[in-house]
């Protein structure tokens, strides 16, 4: 019996598709099974991300209304063998057309064929945001280091909070800048704990890579050397519970530093 | 003061002079209609001259707010006197559990986020914090054993007299009755370190923050231990 995760965040921008994308391809590559479901109808973009674009035929909305069975709209991810798959959203349809109850059964019934389905959420608290949450049995947050982003999380986790069938949200802080938080200039992931207080999942630094491999197709956790894929690795392999330490990047030791210039400027 | 006003005043209607101004005392034991004619008459005697201020002291019997119109409406027809107030000693069972709900405190353990608000007819202790958009609104007090740094809005049904404490002071807003506050950087009164604050109403209408060690001295009837040694 698999489980179920949303990854939220409130604001838009902070890099939910990106995460759901990395850390379903992170899970697959631990050998688990993974389904990844686009909320966002109209306007889906977690099908990009992965590179899976062309291959859409049916979409959720089609399976909702019975117009095919789950497995045609699935679509399969070919570098992982029958490890990832995406039920992509539709985009000629809105949130609306979409409600809580159909989703915790299609959810529901998903569970038995995989280790874990990640649902995308779309930005917002609105109808979308009710539709993915519904069938989720955890939820992560997602939040940069910028006051924004925060506020917004917190009213999320608000929110998540008030939800009976979720365990307690758990915490990811994207798009970290090591310089810009060792200068003051950016929350520090101390404060931002201690200010949602909830517990961190993990960090993930920002890197130019990210966006390049979103481009392409080709989610950044498949590159092992890129400080963003350790940091997703490590996420993954913390829902896989084991425990693995923070990357250390608040007081960053010149080797730690050192290596991620190199990487910089070897590009 | 209370002990003069009985039923066994003898007088249906007695006007007396005290130190704060006129009294006129109304007997408990006598009948309404009565009292409303004997008042008339009272009242209209020539010898009461100028225009006093008084207060009606009713006792032990409850009038409703039309008789009490009617009342203010038979003194001010017949005297220049004016009614600043009326004082009685008894309440309605309405009135009383208002009053209750008013004096009992409420406990919510948690933080409140953004976008959730906290609400208590009688003082709210919050124990956690007060995230930026979180709001918490009490009928008397509001205690926070956290950070508050959302909005808190202490004595809503209009009490000035009500305050506003926490661990540690940070609030975006204070508001005190109707007198809000917005927490810019303008206000003198803010402090570095917000640690152990308090804020109330302050005689001239503005919302001043203080140590919370001044509470004690600053509205000194919130304290309702008595004894000890």
């Amino acid at each position: 019996m698999g489980e179920a995760i949303v990854i939220t965040s409130g604001k838009g921008g902070v890099g939910k598709t990106t995460s759901t994308a990395n850390l379903g391809t992170a899970l697959a590559l631990q050998g688990k099974k993974v389904c990844l479901i686009d909320t966002d109808i109209g306007l889906r973009n977690l099908d990009v991300i992965l590179g899976l674009e062309n291959r859409i035929i049916y979409d959720l909305i089609d399976v909702l209304e019975g117009r095919c069975k789950i497995h045609q709209a699935l679509v399969k991810d070919k570098r992982f063998e029958d490890k990832l798959f995406l039920l992509p959203a539709a985009q000629t349809a809105d949130k609306n057309d979409v409600n809580p109850e159909q989703m915790k059964e299609l959810i529901e019934g998903m569970k038995a064929d995989y280790d874990f389905i990640i649902i995308d959420c779309p930005a917002g608290i609105e109808q979308g945001y009710k539709n993915a949450v519904a069938g989720a049995d955890r939820a992560i947050v997602i939040t940069t280091p910028e006051i924004s982003a925060v506020r917004d999380a917190d009213r999320i986790i608000g929110l998540l909070e008030l939800e009976e069938n979720l365990e307690a949200p758990k915490l990811i802080i994207n798009r970290i800048r090591p310089h810009l938080m060792e200068a003051g200039d950016a929350l520090d992931v101390n404060e931002i704990t201690t200010h949602l207080s909830i517990d961190l999942l993990g960090i993930v630094p920002d890197d130019e890579r990210v966006i390049s491999s979103s481009n392409k197709g080709e989610p950044v956790v498949m590159d092992p050397s890129n400080p963003a894929a350790l940091g997703y690795r490590n996420i993954a392999r913390r829902l896989l519970g084991e425990s693995v330490p923070l990357m250390t990047m608040d007081k960053p030791k010149p080797g730690m530093f050192g290596k991620l210039k190199s990487i910089f400027s070897s590009k | 003061m209370k002990a003069q006003v009985t039923g066994f005043l003898k007088n249906i209607v007695n006007i007396k002079g005290t130190n704060k101004g006129l009294l006129i005392q109304l007997n408990d034991m006598a009948s309404y209609t009565e009292i409303l004619d004997e008042l008339k008459k009272k009242v209209s005697d020539p010898a009461l001259e100028g225009d006093a201020e008084v207060q009606v002291q009713l006792a032990n019997r409850h009038y409703s707010k039309a008789q009490l119109e009617e009342i203010k409406k038979v003194i001010h027809d017949n005297s220049k006197m004016k009614v600043i107030g009326t004082k009685c000693d008894v309440v309605t069972v309405e009135e009383c559990n208002r009053m209750i709900s008013e004096r009992q405190s409420e406990t919510y353990v948690g933080i409140v986020r953004s976008g959730q608000v906290i609400k208590a007819k009688g003082d709210l202790v919050v124990i956690g914090d007060v995230n930026q958009n979180g709001r918490i609104e009490a009928g008397g007090n509001v205690y926070v054993l956290g950070r508050l740094k959302g909005f808190a809005h202490a004595g809503a049904s209009g009490n000035k007299e009500a305050v506003i404490a926490a661990s540690w002071l940070e609030a975006t807003h204070l508001k005190i009755a109707d007198e809000l506050e917005t927490m810019t950087d303008e206000l003198d009164s803010l402090s570095e370190q917000p640690e152990m604050e308090c804020a109330y109403l302050h005689t001239s209408g503005k919302i001043i923050i203080d140590r919370l060690q001044e509470l004690r001295f600053l509205r000194p009837q919130i304290s309702t231990f008595k004894g000890g040694s």
